[in-house]
């Protein structure tokens, strides 16, 4: 089966070689867990490794922000975006919507443009100032991957998470059946030391690693390492030793 | 006094490329529009409604909507019907972002800086 590699080191393998092709897959996690940083890796993966241009559709950040925040990687996004590799494309989720429902829209114009192969939706949170009925949400939603995939595009969607550590708030998950894979981006308290932690919550079409890995981000980008081990309650934001819980369980009863 | 102020106008943009001369006498002739053509330059791939591209420049839209349109008809900008939402872009002529490209790095010099906003303050009395 034919797979989109991510680039990330580590979570290619959680995902048993990649992404499936033109599929929407969702990144959730904190501010600052690295949501981001993984879509653009993505991205920039696909064009220097793939031959695979792309796009990164942003609703807040300015792209400016992005060509520093690549710099910082040794990615140099002014460069690909003047090879016509790549578009750093700052819009609403308005505009992108109604852009992408129309036939020749900028956005599918620009698609065809650098034939584009990959895209990164920063982030589809915005999309909740359209609507503050779940069902129109959903509906907005589930048009706009359903356009994404229209356009053969593998696309990376980031969600933010306002819990910091532990349990995610209340957002609508519909989302989460919508998509085809969806990645949980944790920080979590390890000894008195905040890490981060990554888990593969439904890949829809393939098996995948049902492990909670430790990642970091480093100069080179995000990186996946090996699972948490001896650990429980990982996704908690505060993991107990599996031998503290075994104690509390049965030995001090 | 009229005369004496040509003369120091002149004087101010004699050393100026003809190019960007031509451009700040003929597009660029407030502040907004100096602010919005950085921003595009800077953000080439943004398209967007008036309402949002004064969030952006961090401008309100009464600022920016004329000159947003003006620019449009200058060929600086796209401006396209979506729905009922009319959006703006950077055209996508070479030559014009070109232009706008050295119009930006001029900019930053401080000389010019000083002859283009005694062309527009000039131009706004």
């Amino acid at each position: 089966m034919k797979r989109v590699k991510t680039g990330t080191p580590g979570l290619d393998d959680m995902l048993m070689g990649g992404f499936l092709p033109e599929t929407a897959n969702l990144v959730e996690g904190a501010p600052g867990t690295g949501k981001s940083t993984l879509g653009m890796q993505f991205v920039y993966h696909g064009i220097v490794a793939h031959g695979e241009p792309g796009i990164i559709l942003t609703f807040e950040e300015f792209p400016q922000q992005y060509y520093r925040d690549a710099a910082s990687f040794g990615w140099d996004f002014p460069k690909l975006e003047r090879e016509g590799q790549l578009r750093v494309v700052m819009t609403s989720p308005e505009v992108s919507k109604v852009g992408l429902e129309q036939v020749g829209g900028r956005i599918e114009r620009l698609v065809r443009e650098i034939g584009a192969r990959r895209i990164l939706v920063d982030s589809l949170s915005h999309f909740e100032r359209m609507s503050v009925q779940p069902a129109s949400l959903r509906r907005i939603a589930y048009g706009f991957v359903n356009s994404l995939k229209r356009e053969g595009l593998t696309a990376v969607l980031t969600r933010e998470s306002m819990a910091l550590l532990g349990d995610a708030d209340g957002a609508d998950d519909a989302l989460a059946f919508m998509v085809d894979s969806y990645c949980l981006l944790r920080y979590v308290e390890i000894e008195s030391a905040v890490r981060r932690a990554i888990l593969v919550l439904k890949m829809r079409g393939s098996d995948h690693d049902k492990g909670i890995r430790q990642f970091e981000i480093t100069s080179r980008g995000l990186e996946v390492h090996a699972p948490f081990e001896g650990r429980e309650g990982i996704m908690s934001g505060s993991p107990r030793r599996m031998v503290d819980s075994f104690v509390q369980a049965f030995v001090q009863r | 006094m009229d005369s004496a102020r040509m003369d120091l106008t002149g004087r101010l943009m004699a050393d100026m490329d003809p190019s960007l001369l031509e451009f700040l006498q003929s597009t660029i002739d407030s502040f907004v529009k100096w602010d919005l053509v950085r921003f595009f330059h800077e953000n080439p791939y943004t398209t967007d409604t008036a309402d949002n591209i004064a969030r952006y420049t961090g401008r309100s839209v009464e600022a920016i909507r004329n000159d947003l349109a003006e620019l449009a008809r200058s060929d600086v900008l796209d401006e396209e019907q979506l729905g009922d939402m009319t959006v703006y872009s950077l055209t996508r002529d070479a030559s014009t972002r070109d232009l706008l490209a050295k119009f930006a790095a001029a900019s930053d010099d401080r000389q010019f800086r000083v002859k283009a906003i005694y062309h527009i303050i000039r131009g706004a009395r």
